[in-house]
């Protein structure tokens, strides 16, 4: 009964669009984005589209590029990474047991390292060779899994982005992992770690040029043989010489010397080195460092003593070796990070590479960026200094669906390599919300420190420190003026704007964001109010768009409700507009509507459903 | 901070959330949401009023679980001393839940509303936070009608809307007349599916 929904509803609209458009794969395209089916034993029935009557193109391309078209496995080297990344832990379950107690408990060790050559070293081989992929000119189609077979195919015209990294280890050994990122995915859909780095640009290279022949090839109905010798040019001109192609059409648009990143570095502050400071407690004893360091008291004498003398020193002290450490660690982090940055503009896509130990490599396809975002804080701001990030789909799990194109450069450039993804018109001053916002925080703060400081003043012990006669937590409430400032503060660098292009959002005191989300990336809008907020007759204004970060989001908060509702309308008809404008340059005429003889027909006008006349409980109840 | 406040929109948390919530969120003291611009709300479709009685028993049911708790402890005061007389406890908390599944369902009724336009969904819905949400009918990904087991004695069903926003991608629309529903999907289809431009949904 429950698969009469199913059979209508969610197929995407995809499939009869392609059947309209008169795309000569159509059957493909309906199994949906991401056709996934685990074929139990028989492993080898990969749905074959080489034998169903493909195009010219098809075929000729697929000659140039036989290598990728057939299954592939990954680079043997793959087998000796997994086995040395595996060990650490495998080392850590064998050797803690030796360290730490006596021989009663050693040979637990021994049992870990014979499971360990029983079941781990087989499984990893057996994972390699039953791991292959193949890239047609329709998909990409990745076969996995030891017991269980995964068969996962990804139409070549979704991916989104193919990243190729490099680890150390993995540059040592030559080879390289590549991520095929699709939309609407909220991970990384197929990933081959790893393949020779020779085999990972050529993988790049035969997608993107399938994705060009697909492409071109409906728009020229029936792919025509001009066609055709085009594609086939491209893929053997590519094929010849990869590099020399993708020298003559790349733009540097932002490099970064080893200075700049330094002083990126510089500016940044991590307290990473604080969580590897308690993972590395976490293997060794504490008391045995204790121990030592006691030992070692001789040593460091007058040290301990003049920090015992005056305990303001120490925590001073201690504070700003905390602080040197984090900037430092920063630096670090940043090095490691966009050490020989460099981003450039290839046709139409973003290219850009970087990194010290791990050498990331990522393509970001221009039209596929949903929002810029211009970040600063106020120290960078002090000296000028900005990054610009772009929100796109294919969600990179490290950098949280932004990708940062330009790490830090002054405001002017940041300016200027933005309006060369998109361009926009930047208004020069930002609407402001509504005063009573700063209202609001303040009770807000109010109410929250009041909340940690009344029950911990009211548990505290009468013997623990009483300054002045009251409970230490009552001079938490000193903090409020600090909060409410902090309140105008988030009052003052809240604006935006509705532009023609775009919605602009600034947004942020500490860690400041200015969101440039272009009309045609809009996906819904929304006012919401609470109930605190309809009391002072205010809404909340925002615009989703695809990928957007969970946190840091470009909301309006606290605009006067009729503002939020006609900025709400105002936004929609620029959406509309844009559209209507785009159908009237595509059909010559800016009706929405198709005529009543070009109408495509619904599965569910063929098929008549008893639902639809009958009362709605006969046709769900008799099952 | 600041975005932390705003609660997330809630019509996803239909049936499930809702028991998390404590019977004491007073709703009594919650105003109905008002309808200020004249223009468009005054075409607002309601939901089908049996859509209340389907959320009165989901409230009930959940309330249930905590109601039998509270009698546990009631009973046992988990073997330790006691100091209420036998019941107020348990007759506290039963009350609380039935005033909550009597008043909640309608509250939630009252502030729900949609529209389908010719380009566009409307829908405003949500008792504490009040969100009205527009779809342009071309950023829809795909529709699903769903109907869980209470749906499908009351006849009703569910319309989801997919769009590919990262916030909140789903927009369900509760307590629709199946056969609405299945109109609605139709008609979002055929509109998706007339549109001339032949874009990448993203």
């Amino acid at each position: 009964m429950a698969n009469r929904f199913d059979a209508y509803g969610s197929s995407s609209p995809d499939a009869p669009r392609s059947a309209n458009d008169q795309m000569p794969n159509a059957p493909h395209e309906a199994e949906g984005p991401l056709a996934k089916e685990a074929s139990g034993a028989n492993g080898g029935a990969v749905p074959d589209e080489q034998h169903s009557p493909a195009p010219a193109s098809m075929e000729t391309e697929a000659s140039t590029l036989g290598r990728v078209h057939e299954p592939q496995r990954l680079h043997p080297m793959t087998l000796f990474q997994r086995v040395l990344t595996s060990l650490p832990a495998v080392l850590a379950f064998i050797l803690i047991p030796v360290v730490t107690s006596s021989n009663s408990e050693s040979w637990s060790s021994l049992i870990f390292a014979v499971l360990y050559g029983v079941l781990a070293l087989p499984a990893i081989v057996l994972q390699y060779y039953r791991f292959s992929y193949r890239i047609t000119p329709k998909q990409v189609v990745i076969q996995s899994g030891v017991f269980n077979r995964q068969n996962r195919s990804i139409p070549i015209e979704r991916v989104q982005n193919i990243q190729i990294e490099q680890s150390l280890l993995a540059r040592i050994f030559g080879i390289a992992k590549v991520k095929l990122e699709t939309a609407g995915s909220s991970s990384t859909e197929g990933v081959l770690e790893y393949v020779g780095l020779d085999k990972a640009h050529e993988i790049r290279q035969a997608v993107r040029s399938f994705q060009r022949s697909r492409k071109s090839a409906p728009s020229t109905a029936g792919a025509s043989s001009a066609d055709a010798s085009e594609a086939e040019a491209g893929v053997t001109r590519t094929q010849a010489d990869p590099e020399a192609a993708t020298e003559t059409h790349a733009e540097t648009l932002f490099e970064m010397p080893l200075a700049r990143v330094l002083l990126a570095g510089a500016f940044r502050f991590s307290l990473l080195y604080i969580a590897v400071v308690f993972s590395v407690l976490q293997f060794f004893d504490v008391e045995a460092i204790v121990d030592w360091f006691l030992r070692s008291r001789g040593m460091l004498e007058g040290v301990t003593t003049a920090l015992a003398a005056s305990p303001w020193l120490s925590a001073l002290a201690g504070i700003l070796v905390a602080a040197l450490f984090g900037w430092v660690t920063g630096i670090f982090i940043t090095l490691n990070r966009y050490y020989g940055f460099r981003l450039w503009l290839e046709e139409d896509k973003l290219r850009k590479r970087h990194g010290l130990l791990t050498v990331t490599e990522g393509t970001i396809p221009l039209g596929k960026v949903q929002t810029l975002i211009v970040r600063t804080n106020p120290l960078m701001r002090w000296f000028g200094w900005y990054t610009l990030e772009v929100q796109t789909v294919g969600v990179d799990v490290d950098e949280q669906g932004h990708r940062t194109i330009v790490p830090f450069a002054q405001h002017g450039r940041v300016m200027e390599l933005a309006r060369r993804v998109r361009s926009f018109d930047l208004p020069d001053t930002f609407h402001s919300v509504s005063p009573l916002t700063v209202r609001r925080a303040a009770v807000r703060y109010t109410f929250g420190v009041l909340a940690l400081v009344v029950p911990a003043a009211y548990f505290w012990p009468a013997d623990w420190w009483m300054p002045g006669g009251y409970a230490a937590p009552w001079y938490g409430l000193l903090l409020l003026p600090l909060l409410y400032g902090f309140g105008y503060l988030q009052y003052r660098f809240h604006g935006y704007d509705v532009r023609d292009e775009g919605f602009y959002v600034r947004r942020g005191v500490f860690s400041q964001y200015l969101w440039i989300m272009p009309t045609e990336k809009h996906h819904v809008f929304y006012t919401a109010a609470s109930v605190f907020q309809r009391r002072l007759k205010l809404s909340t204004l925002f615009v989703d768009t695809a990928g957007a970060a969970a946190f840091a989001y470009p909301e309006v908060v606290d605009l006067p409700a009729p503002e939020a509702q006609s900025r709400l309308q105002q936004l929609e008809r620029r959406f509309r507009t844009l559209y209507h404008e785009r159908i009237e340059r595509a059909t010559g005429s800016a009706s929405t509507r198709l005529s009543p003889e070009e109408r495509p027909s619904l599965p569910t006008e063929h098929t008549p459903l008893q639902a639809a006349d009958a009362p709605p409980q006969d046709g769900s109840q008799n099952d | 901070m600041v975005f932390m406040e705003r609660s997330t929109a809630d019509y996803t948390s239909d049936d499930a959330a809702q028991s998390s919530e404590a019977p004491s969120t007073s709703p009594a003291s919650v105003e109905p949401a008002p309808t200020e611009s004249p223009g468009e709300e005054a075409t607002l479709h309601a939901l089908d009023p049996s859509i209340k009685s389907i959320w009165m028993i989901k409230i009930a049911g959940y309330s249930a679980f905590l109601v039998f708790a509270v009698l546990f402890y009631d009973l046992t005061h988990f073997f330790g001393g006691t100091w209420l007389p036998f019941g107020v406890s348990t007759g506290i908390v039963f009350l609380l839940s039935a005033l909550y599944a009597y008043v909640w369902p309608r509250l939630r009724y009252r502030s729900w509303g949609f529209e389908l336009g010719s380009e566009e969904l409307y829908l405003e819905h949500g008792v504490l936070n009040h969100v009205r949400t527009v779809v342009p009918l071309r950023r829809v990904q795909h529709l699903d009608v769903s109907q869980d087991l209470l749906e499908r004695e009351f006849g009703l069903g569910r319309l989801i809307v997919h769009t590919a926003g990262s916030r909140s991608s789903d927009v369900i629309i509760p307590g629709l007349v199946l056969a609405e529903a299945e109109r609605i999907r139709d008609e979002v289809r055929r509109f998706i599916l007339e549109d001339p431009l032949m874009e990448d949904p993203v």
